[in-house]
């Protein structure tokens, strides 16, 4: 990386002042509203706003909002494959590149991409390419290129909703929408959607079931396209987490149709690019 | 991008078929591994080591311990870190940076599967808080893929755990008040770590209407979609994950769990009282080694 030699660098090693902080002794407490006035053990998820086509260059674009996250993606192509090594020719590709932005989470992060957002990048992939029609695009891949503007938690939850938005503004065939949606379990109760302070509390040493799960689904197909768990979790708390979290997509479906079908109208009555 | 094979279409009807009736190429039923076998302290730089032989994968991991800053966050914890090579060795695909991915995909897997406050005691790790910690590097080596990477390295990450032995140390402090940290002189004198909450992985792989365990690179050509659970011996799952082009139905999701808690929870016993027999043949330990 090139570096200005005249400027006075900072040191090679900073920590955040946010480490310095006095943690309270036991967090947020595990009973009581959340602090957001959400409702604990409902599928209370936060309201979303979302808005379709606002990248002009892009074949398909969208943005989400919910809470303080906010996601931005754009989709590209289908366009010739890159990699002419790939042996499946009958079927596109798609991939996926999720980024958080440096200024996105509490920490700096760096403008490499690190493992966690491959991890990510991953993830969404999994979760979306069930719902593509690939075989309509042989030879041709389709680019998805996520950026988390400001990470207030759910993020790969929202990512799903926000990247399948994208596809549908792109005009790329798919069998149904994929929508996202997250849950925090925390001992006995959970929390839908949960915001970072809720994901980065541990809780009490004791307790055992403490986990995070995201949901990607089809809605109208009925169809799990995603499931990504982690913490530790009994197999009845995970069975009833992705209940509750199918629960919370289908929250979700009415708001994204509706703006979907907006977007589509809005195009039509645009007079036609000269 | 996994060691793909080429299977026919009527190969795939057949092992469809078989898998149907509860009987897979190889005569197993839909719930049963290959023949497996475990063999630790294969590598003798290593502070731990295990090399797992299922059906035809193998896997090999090597754990190094080395002193280290504890994490910011947690002051007064040690931590793992994973790396997954995927060597040429094991197909000409991983050739290069053609492993990379897969790799990664493994490693991160992994951090998700230990990314839980019972899996290790991470507290026994600290040496002195803030300042000094161990570090285990699980360095996973996979040797040949035969489908089913995911179980046969989460054992030999559990083999390898199990092996790991980290030599005792004293802080010292001078009259400045200076810490200084001091080796043990006796290399026996080494502590082992609590394995008994390690989970395994099990991957479960949705081929036709039913789920299979331990899937050969053929079945995995027919399956969309598999569902990857780490388990632990009292039957908690710590990570699950769905990996694959297809998408799963919720009530097979539900189906799958289940299973993969029972397949999961049923592997430990048998895995420690076979480490416990192999730890306490010590010396006299017949080496089979890699062409066993």
């Amino acid at each position: 990386m090139p570096t200005d030699t005249k400027r006075v660098r900072g040191p090679d090693v900073s920590q955040s002042p946010s480490l310095f902080v006095c943690q309270p002794a036991d967090g947020v407490s595990p009973q009581g509203p959340r602090a957001d006035g959400r409702r604990r053990d409902q599928v209370d998820v936060r309201p979303v706003f979302v808005r379709c086509g606002l990248v002009s260059q892009a074949k398909g674009s969208a943005y989400i909002e919910a809470g303080n996250t906010k996601l931005m993606c754009c989709v590209y192509g289908p366009r010739e494959t890159e990699r002419k090594d790939e042996t499946d020719m009958k079927c596109g590709r798609l991939t996926t590149d999720m980024r958080f932005a440096p200024f996105s989470c509490p920490e700096r992060g760096s403008w490499i991409q690190g493992s966690q957002e491959k991890d990510f990048s991953t993830m969404l992939q999994e979760s979306l390419q069930p719902a593509v029609c690939l075989h309509k695009y042989p030879r041709s891949q389709i680019e998805v290129n996520m950026m988390v503007l400001e990470n207030s938690g759910s993020v790969l939850a929202h990512a799903i909703t926000c990247a399948s938005l994208a596809l549908a503004d792109a005009g790329i065939e798919m069998y149904d929408l994929v929508l996202g949606c997250s849950l925090r379990q925390n001992g006995a109760s959970y929390v839908a959607d949960p915001t970072s302070a809720e994901e980065n509390d541990r809780g009490p040493d004791q307790s055992r079931n403490q986990g995070s799960l995201t949901v990607a689904f089809l809605p109208s197909l009925n169809q799990i396209s995603g499931l990504q768990s982690d913490g530790e979790m009994s197999e009845d708390t995970l069975t009833a987490g992705v209940r509750t979290c199918i629960e919370g997509c289908y929250k979700l479906y009415p708001l994204v149709q509706q703006v979907l079908s907006r977007c589509v109208s809005r195009a039509a009555c645009a007079p036609p690019p000269r | 991008m996994m060691a793909a094979v080429e299977v026919s279409e009527a190969e795939k009807v057949y092992i469809l078929h078989g898998i149907r009736d509860d009987l897979r190429v190889d005569g197993r039923g839909c719930e049963d591994y290959r023949h497996m076998e475990i063999e630790t302290d294969v590598v003798s730089n290593t502070d731990g080591s295990a090399k797992v032989t299922l059906g035809h994968t193998v896997v090999l991991v090597g754990i190094k311990t080395e002193i280290g800053k504890p994490r910011p966050m947690v002051p007064n914890e040690g931590y793992l870190e994973f790396f997954v090579d995927c060597s040429a060795n094991a197909t000409p695909e991983f050739e290069g940076r053609g492993g990379e991915e897969l790799g990664t995909e493994l490693s991160n897997t992994l951090y998700r599967v230990f990314n839980n406050k019972h899996s290790i005691d991470l507290k026994r790790l600290c040496i002195s808080p803030g300042e000094h910690c161990w570090v285990l590097y699980v360095d996973v080596l996979l040797l040949q893929c035969d489908g089913n990477l995911y179980d046969a390295m989460s054992i030999a990450i559990k083999a390898a755990l199990f092996n790991t032995k980290i030599p005792k140390v004293f802080i010292s402090s001078d009259d400045e008040g200076g810490k200084d940290i001091e080796l043990s002189d006796d290399p026996y004198d080494c502590m082992r770590l609590n394995v008994e909450n390690v989970p395994c992985i099990v991957t479960l792989c949705k081929v036709g209407h039913r789920h299979i365990v331990d899937a050969t690179l053929q079945e995995k050509a027919c399956s969309v979609a598999s569902l990857i659970m780490s388990v632990t011996h009292k039957g908690t799952v710590t990570c699950t994950r769905k990996v694959g082009g297809g998408s799963l139905d919720p009530e097979s999701i539900f189906e799958m769990t289940e299973a993969g808690k029972r397949v999961g929870k049923a592997l430990h016993a048998p895995l420690m009282k076979l480490l416990e027999q192999e730890e306490s043949l010590g010396k006299k330990q017949q080496k089979v080694g890699f062409f066993g």
